[in-house]
Order: structure tokens, then sequence, then C-alpha cells
């Protein structure tokens, strides 16, 4: 047996005894006289330009960076302490759409706060075009000169009045909290946070069998509240929290104008959007840990409901169509949900740990159901009378695993975790998951270490319901794949190689699963995926390293479809394939006044769908393909203490062939945004100066 | 359960806590250092140890800080190192103190237990038991307690760190459609609770959807038509670490939908390559293919949008 395992094997009932910050130990000659404890102000600013060649909206996507020309932006961080009193800032691309600036401060061990402002861009799309007006509303309005067809094709006015409409938005998120801590193990806090999201994506509004992808204006708000109580001692901690997330939507509905040729009263159309709600849950979570076996207990029960009680818009906005008075005038939408949970995790030999663990989960919708008239798009009246489904759900877990250590670090487990849902108006009303899983880690020695698991479990289902598949009009011999029967084998790899003393090491990985749908006669039957990663490190010197990265995800699956409402008479196989490629290194000069960066990324998509058989014969999908370079470079020279130079270099390249994206008028029935497929390469470069105020080397006190 | 079997059940339960009981007995009285930090300056004065003065673990102020008044400084997390500072023969190693991360000779329960001891609240009720636990991950694989700032504790790098383990995910989050981690806008943890949750894959909140919803409340509802596996978990169609197609889906429309769809009429026609641009192009293949008309995928709350049209 090793010094390391005896040492654990010892230790182990040791644990919970550990000297706990407090224990009676003499301290009274510990002065600390050496301690340079911090005081006073430090800081470090970044600030400079940043030059990019050409406006990509994907490029921008997260960084800010989606026109070209020149962008300021300030990075910097900084502290000042004064006694018991702490005031620390961070700033992030201030300048740029992905600013970021947190601020926080407190009396540490008595109270905390902060403050936090972040924004996100997500940009879309900078190529599609729109024949609509109106977008920064609730009504779009085609051009006043506009003809309408029954085709694209047919729109005469098309071309001249497709203007260009960016596609994305950009959310800000405020956040202000504190804490307080009122006696020795207490702790009050609370976190309040508000998301907005303002932009245009995009919306498909049907008028039947024609479509218009049309540019929505979305405003959105989201406040969410955390706050709760926690008290804690060495042994345990327990926490009452409330969690409240209200949601709100600054524009209820869409309407527009249809550009096809429609009957009288259909010109105008309208859509709903998502309705304000509102959430709240009060939580209670605690753990124990107990001498006795190293014993931990951890539970937690939350109790939640949602609401949603927005107006309800009509019917119809066509004049010419009749329809009853709605039978309410809103959802009042009501949903309990129930989550809790309870795990033990003991060490009755030390050589042995073992694992118990329930959870429940809830959604019980409770809305009324209601009978609705069926008013199809704007347009006529089934007559029919639909009833609205409010979808419940419980979800029991119950997990038993266990480890024994066995000799010179092998450790072997295994497991069993055992999944039950049930559920409301679904063809499947409840079905059972049984997952057996083994795992073995092995560290033979200090620069191996490995872990193979590997599994099978089994989705078992009381009864596919046909009845409630024929009440939707399904083909009763679809089984839906997440309600479907299910076998799936598993298995993972984890090797980590650190040779001692060597200046390489390697760390690889790899999942394989594979699903068989084995009493699925039409949908999904079988699929299988790989994830494999290999990350070679090499530290040549002190002061530099280097890296190549290799990662594959590789998706295979295989379905079955029937168009003549029958047995089986298409099949397709899919194949959805991702490469990795990284490479960099990190270098700093011996003075340490130079350091270099450098980063690359490449990512291969592929993915692909093969049709065996069905009305068209074999047939093959153009292959989607999408290939990402990405390489950073940053330098920076430190002149002296207090200032340095820094350079960074950014190029991208990402193209995507996709064959979806077409022109405004491609389709006859469907008016896109017409957006062209993603194809850039953009380079940004950037110099700036940082500056140090205060801080520098830390040295001890005399 | 019969009187033999419940016998055998105590006689083991009592040789399991006889096999335990002699390890507490070998513990010794534990020897401290003799002046504390001012001892292990004397040898461990290089930057990286002194920069845990710009942390909140060498706070005097605070009295929980493990440089707070009376409290043991140095070996407040690094245990006893009165051996570790005493007199060695030459030759002889010097006896370790605890030491932190997976590649030290400290065990890895034994260093968390360290941690643990100010830091289980932080954690959660739920880090026992929890994946990383399981797996011996040490607070110290992913905490760097004597830096400034700690790389994990910030939206811009942590998932770097995150990735250093997670490598499968690393891949994902570059695949063309993905949230934005590989920018350093969002992290890992906006998510997920690395120190454990009970729930499935360790979630921020109670559930998958609980925590979409943070960002997404938009989807939330309830709606008055419900479509049915969104509220159960939003994972049924999309691959939140990245997918090669549009709105992070997990597989391609109009196959995705197909795999639950199969009305007669459109939905259940295989949208093959008649339905390409050159040929007869499809509204059930282009543009956004099923949802050129059902956009209404994660619910509707119109009356007439049982169909997600409306």
């Amino acid at each position: 047996m090793s010094k390391q395992i005896k040492r654990s094997v010892l230790l182990a009932p040791l644990l919970v005894g550990l000297p706990s910050i407090g224990h009676a130990v003499d301290t009274s000659d510990w002065l600390c006289e050496s301690c340079p404890f911090e005081e006073g102000y430090r800081a470090e600013i970044d600030a400079g330009g940043t030059y990019v060649t050409d406006e990509a909206a994907r490029f921008g996507n997260g960084t800010g960076y989606d026109e070209d020309g020149g962008y300021v932006a300030v990075d910097g961080y900084g502290r000042y302490v004064s006694g018991s009193y702490r005031l620390d800032w961070y700033a992030e691309d201030l300048g740029l759409d992905s600013r970021v600036l947190e601020i926080d401060g407190g009396h540490q061990g008595v109270f905390g706060f902060n403050l936090g402002y972040r924004e996100l861009p997500y940009r879309r799309f900078d190529t599609s075009e729109t024949v609509f007006s109106g977008s920064g509303g609730d009504t779009l309005v085609l051009p006043g000169t506009w003809t309408a067809a029954a085709t694209t094709d047919g729109m005469t006015d098309l071309a001249s009045s497709l203007r260009r409409q960016d596609i994305g938005s950009d959310r800000e998120i405020i956040d202000v909290g504190a804490d307080w801590m009122p006696a020795k193990g207490f702790r009050l806090f609370a976190d309040f946070k508000r998301q907005t999201q303002d932009g245009i994506d995009i919306m498909a509004g049907s008028s039947f069998t024609q479509a218009s992808l049309l540019p929505r204006w979305i405003d959105y708000e989201t406040d969410q509240v955390d706050a709760g109580i926690e008290y804690s001692t060495g042994r345990g901690a327990v926490t009452l929290a409330y969690y409240l997330s209200d949601f709100s939507n600054n524009n209820a509905s869409l309407t527009w104008d249809t550009p096809f040729t429609s009957s009288p009263g259909a010109e105008q159309l309208r859509m709903a959007t998502a309705p304000d709600n509102e959430f709240q849950q009060v939580s209670l979570s605690g753990a124990y840990r107990a001498e006795m076996w190293d014993t931990v207990v951890a539970a937690s029960v939350a109790i939640g409901n949602g609401e949603q009680d927005q107006a309800f818009l009509p019917y119809t906005i066509n004049p010419n169509v009749v329809a009853p008075p709605l039978p309410t005038s809103n959802l009042d939408g009501d949903v309990d949900t129930t989550n809790y949970a309870l795990t033990i995790t003991a060490r009755p030999i030390p050589k042995a740990r073992v694992k118990l663990a329930y959870r429940y989960d809830e959604r019980d919708n409770k809305t009324t159901q209601w009978g609705w008239d069926r008013v199809i798009v704007d347009l006529f009246n089934s007559g029919e009378i639909e009833e609205n489904l409010p979808y419940s759900f419980e979800r029991k877990t119950l997990s038993l695993s266990g480890e024994y250590v066995l000799w010179n670090d092998l450790r072997v487990s295994a497991g069993w975790d055992y999944k039950e849902i049930d559920r409301d108006f679904q063809e499947v009303a409840e079905h059972e998951i049984d997952d057996g899983w083994g795992q073995v880690r092995w560290r033979p020695t200090d620069w191996l270490n490995l872990r193979v698991k590997g599994g099978a479990n089994e989705r078992d289902i009381n009864r596919y319901d046909e009845s409630v598949a024929a009440s939707f009009g399904q083909n009763p011999l679809m089984r839906k794949y997440n309600l479907a029967y299910r076998y799936r084998e598993y298995g993972e790899l984890v090797a980590s190689i650190s040779p001692v003393d060597s200046p390489v090491s390697l760390n690889t990985t790899m999942f394989y699963a594979e699903d068989r749908y084995n009493k699925s006669q039409l949908g999904l039957t079988e699929s299988e995926e790989l994830r494999v990663t290999l990350d070679i490190n090499w530290s040549p010197t002190e002061n530099s390293s280097l890296y190549v990265l290799l990662g594959q995800d590789a998706i295979d699956a295989f379905q079955l479809g029937s168009e003549q409402f029958g047995d089986q008479d298409w099949s397709a196989k899919h194949d959805d394939d991702f490469d990795h490629y990284g490479a960099g290194f990190v270098w700093r000069d011996a003075d340490g006044k130079v350091d270099l960066r450098f980063d690359y990324n490449r990512g291969e998509g592929e993915t692909r769908i093969d049709y065996l058989s069905g009305s068209g014969g074999q047939s093959s999908m153009p292959e989607l393909e999408s290939t990402l370079d990405s390489a950073t470079i940053e330098a920076s020279y430190r002149w002296n203490e207090r200032i340095t130079a820094t350079f960074d270099l950014r190029y991208e390249q990402f193209e995507l062939d996709d064959y979806t994206l077409v022109s405004p008028a491609t389709i006859p029935t469907v008016l896109t945004l017409g957006a062209d497929p993603y194809d850039y390469d953009v380079w940004a470069f950037g110099l700036g100066i940082r500056y140090n105020f205060g801080g520098g080397e830390i040295t001890l006190a005399d | 359960m019969t009187t033999r079997i419940r016998r055998g059940l105590l006689l083991a339960a009592l040789a399991l806590t006889a096999i335990a009981a002699p390890a507490v007995a070998q513990d010794d009285e534990p020897k401290y250092s003799r002046k504390g930090a001012d001892t292990c300056f004397q040898c461990h004065d290089d930057q990286v140890t002194l920069a845990v003065f710009r942390t909140k673990h060498a706070v005097p102020s605070d009295e929980n800080s493990p440089f707070g008044h009376g409290q043991l400084q140095c070996e407040a997390c690094h245990g006893p190192g009165g051996d570790h500072s005493g007199r060695v023969r030459r030759g002889q190693e010097r006896p370790p103190v605890v030491l932190f991360g997976s590649d030290t000779t400290t065990p890895v329960p034994e260093q968390n237990a360290y941690c643990m001891d100010c830091h289980l609240s932080d954690a959660g009720a739920a880090w026992h038991g929890g994946s990383h636990d399981l797996n011996s991950i040490a607070c110290a694989d992913c905490h760097t307690s004597h830096a400034a700032r700690d790389p994990v504790l910030s939206t811009a790098t942590e998932a770097g760190v995150c990735f250093e383990c997670h490598q499968q995910q690393r891949t994902k989050s570059l695949k063309p459609f993905a949230h934005p981690v590989r920018h350093g806008k969002m992290s890992c943890s906006d998510c997920h609770s690395s120190h454990g949750y009970t729930g499935d894959g360790m979630m921020t909140r109670q559930t998958v959807n609980d925590t979409c919803y943070e960002c997404h409340a938009e989807m939330r509802g309830p709606f008055l038509w419900e479509h049915a596996p969104v509220p159960e978990d939003c994972g049924n169609c999309h691959d939140p670490h990245g997918s090669n197609y549009a709105g992070m889906l997990s597989m391609r429309p109009p196959t995705l939908c197909q795999g639950c769809h199969s009305q007669a009429g459109h939905p259940s026609l295989p949208q093959d390559e008649r339905g390409l641009p050159e040929n007869t192009p499809s509204q059930y293949l282009l543009g956004q293919s099923c949802l050129n008309c059902h956009d209404q995928v994660h619910g509707s709350n119109h009356p007439s949008g049982s169909k997600q049209m409306r």
C-alpha cells in the first residue's frame, strides 16, 4: 500500500475532526509581524484602440466588434483597502457593446455589497432584408405601392422594396446585491437582477398556405430576486431562500400586412408573442456532517408557483370570420412546482464510500381547461372545439452507488440509478429508466491517472397509448424519441499522463453512447455518439509552454418515416460531425519584460442527411459544412514597473454552407429575409497601454 | 427479515465500527509552528505565496479569515506545521504539510475537508455526493486560493479552468451555434453549480428548465397551448453546449420535428433533395423549415394558436 493510500485510509475517519478555525491552539506568540496585509489603493488600467477590417455580424456576436472601423476600449481592475473595509472594481470592454463593470466591497465578515452591469450583444445576420417597415413597433406594414401575389415570384415590388434589416439584440444585465452577517454563523443575503433584451428577432407569420419571415421587435424585461438567510457551523449549514423571476414583454403581439394575395378581411394578420409571467419559489436546503462513518446528509425542499394572466388577443382580427366570445379573458395559468432531494454519503469503513440519493421533481399545471374554437390563421373557423392541455409531470430519481479502494490507489465503484416519470395528456403516461454502471479509477503511479466507466440503461414504458397519438392525428406507429422505449449502452475513458519531472503532459477523454429504440416502427430508431479529445502540453522552460488540442464529436442517427401514413416507407441516415484542432504557446522572456501568447483554434463541422428510401428514392442532401479559423496573438512589453505596452491581433474566418438560407423569392410560398450563409474573414488589430497604480511586488513587512 | 439475517447485519455493523475505531485512536496531538506565519515566511516568501495577502483569506479584521485575530494563519489551511518547520536531520525529508491540488501528496478528501471547514455553506448543501466530490476533485483543482483574482471566479476566464477537464464541452463550445462561452461572455457556472446539485447536470436551479428560464423567461409560460416536450426538458430539442445547427438544435429540422410528428400530409413526407432551391424549393425544407409556419414551438398564448401558428 502506498504512503498516499495509507494516509487516506487512516485519515478518512478523522476528516470531520480536523482542527477548525479557532481550534484551541496557543497563538499568543503568532504576531504575524512579517505579514504584508493589504492597505491602500492599487489598480491596473488597460486602455487602447482596436481596428476591425471588415463588417461581420457574427464576428461581433458576443464581442461587439460587428462593424468595421475603429473601437476604443478600457479594461481594468482595482482595489482600495482601508482597515477593515474593501472596495473592488472590475471593468471589461468599456466602450464596446460587450461592456462589463462590477463593483463589490464591504467589511469582510460583517457585510458586503455588489453592483454589476453587463451587456451581451447577440448578432445573428447583417445580410438580411425585408419589405416590411415598422420593425421598431408591434405592427409591420408593407410599402404603399405593394402589389400582393400568390407566390413570391409574382411580387413585382419585391426587389425594389427590400431594405437591409439586421437581426440581433442586446441584453443588458444590472445586478445589485448585499449580504450581512449579524452574528457568528448567520448570513442574510439579497440580490436583485434586471435583464433587458432589446432588438430584432425573426418570427414566422403564416397565412395558411403561405408564410412570411418577419423582423419582430423584442423588448423583454426580467426581474429576478434571490434572498435568504443562511446559518452555518463547522458541522452543518442550512439556507432558507426565496426566488422570484418576473418576466414582462412590452410587445404582446405582432401584427403584419400579408404580402400574399389574401381573402377579404385577412389582409392584416396578428400573432401573440411571449406572455408576461411570474415564478416564485421558496427553498430550504441544508447539510450536516456526522462523525459516525464520516456521514454527510444533505437535503433540500423547494416549493414554487408560476402564474401567467396576460390578456388574450381575440381569436382573429379578420372581421369576416365569425367567432364566439373567448371562454375567458386570460389563461389565469397556474403551475405549482415541488422539488425535494435527499443525499446521504458515508464511509462505513475507511476503504469504502457509499451514496444514497433520492430526488423528486413535480410540475403540476393546474391551469383550467377550456373549450376553444379552432380559428385557423385568421382565415376561417373550422367549427371544431379544442381543449388546452395543461401538461404536468412527476419525476422521481433514486441513486445508489458505492466505491471501494482495492489496492495501490485502485478504486472500483458501481451504481444503480432509477428514474420514473409520470405525465398527463401524453402518449406515454409512465416510463422508467434503470441505469447500471461500473467505474474503475486507477492511479498506479504519480504520473498516470485513469478512469474508465461503463454502463447500460433501459427506458421502459408502461404503454404507448396510441389513442392519445390518434387524437393528435399521429400515425399510430410513431414513437416519439423522448417517450419511446430505449436501450442505451455507454462507456467513458479519461486518462491523464504527467511523467514526473517531464515537461510533457497528456490528457485524453473518450465517451461513447449507443441508443437503440428497438420497439419503434417509426421515428428515431438508433443513434450513436462518439466524443474524443486529446490535450498535449509541453513546458520546455519555466517561462514557456506549448499546447496542442484535438477534439471530435460525432453523432450518427437513423430515422424511419411513413409518407403514406402506414408502415415505414422512407428512412434517413444522419451524420453530424465536428472536429476541433487547437494549438498555442505562452512565452515570457527571462527578465519578465516581454510576454507573448498565441492561440489558434480550427473547427470543422460537417453534417449530412442521406435518404435511403422513399418516394424520391435514394437521395443525399448537400453537406452542411462549416469551418472556423480563429487566431489570437497577444504581446506585451513591460516598459517599467508602471507602464506596459500591449498589442493584440485577432483573426477569424468562418464559413457555413447552409442550403436553407435562401433569397426572399426562392420559395414560392415563403417570403424569407434572404440572409446569406455566413462567409467572412476579419482581422482586428489592437494597441494599448497598461498602467499600474500602486501594487507592485509584495514584500514582507519589516 | 429472519433473526439470522438480522444478527448477521448487526455483527457486520459492529465489525465495521471496530475497523473504523482504531484509526481514530491513532491520532496524535497536532504540533503547530512556533510563531505561525512568521515562521512560514522565513522560507516561503515568494510572490505566489505572498499573493495570499491580496485575497479574502488574509483579512485580519475578519475573525473567520485564516489571518483573523487568534486564527491559525497559514496552518489554518496547510495544517499543523510544527514538524515541518522544526529541525530535521541532514538528508532527512522534511515532514510535509497539507498541500493542495490533485497532483500533491495530500489526499484529496483531506484537502477538501480543510476547505469545507469554513466553506461548507459556500459550497452548498450538495457538494458531498456530487460528481466532483465522488471523482475526488480537489477544491484546488479549480480554485487558486493564493491569487488576487481567482480565474475560476471570473466570467472571462472561468471556462478555461473548467475545460481543462471538460474537454468535450470545449469542443462543443466551438461549434457554429453555441452560447458565447468561448468569448468569455458567459461562464459554465451561469448554468452549472460546480459545487454540486442534486438535480440532473448539476444545474444552478432546481431543474434544467428552471435554469434555462433564468435568461429565457419568455419560454416559461405556462402557455395556453403548450408544446409537450418543452416544459419537461429543453434538452429534448436543444444541445446547450453547442450544435452544428441554428438554435443549438440537436438535429436539423424538419427531421428533428419528424422524430415526433407523423400526421398525414406534410409532416410525414421526407424532405429530400427534391425540395432544394435548384429543384422545387420546398417551404417544408428551406427557410425555417417547419417553423416557417409553426413558429411558436415553445408555446402559444393566442386563442387560435393550438398548432403553434399564432
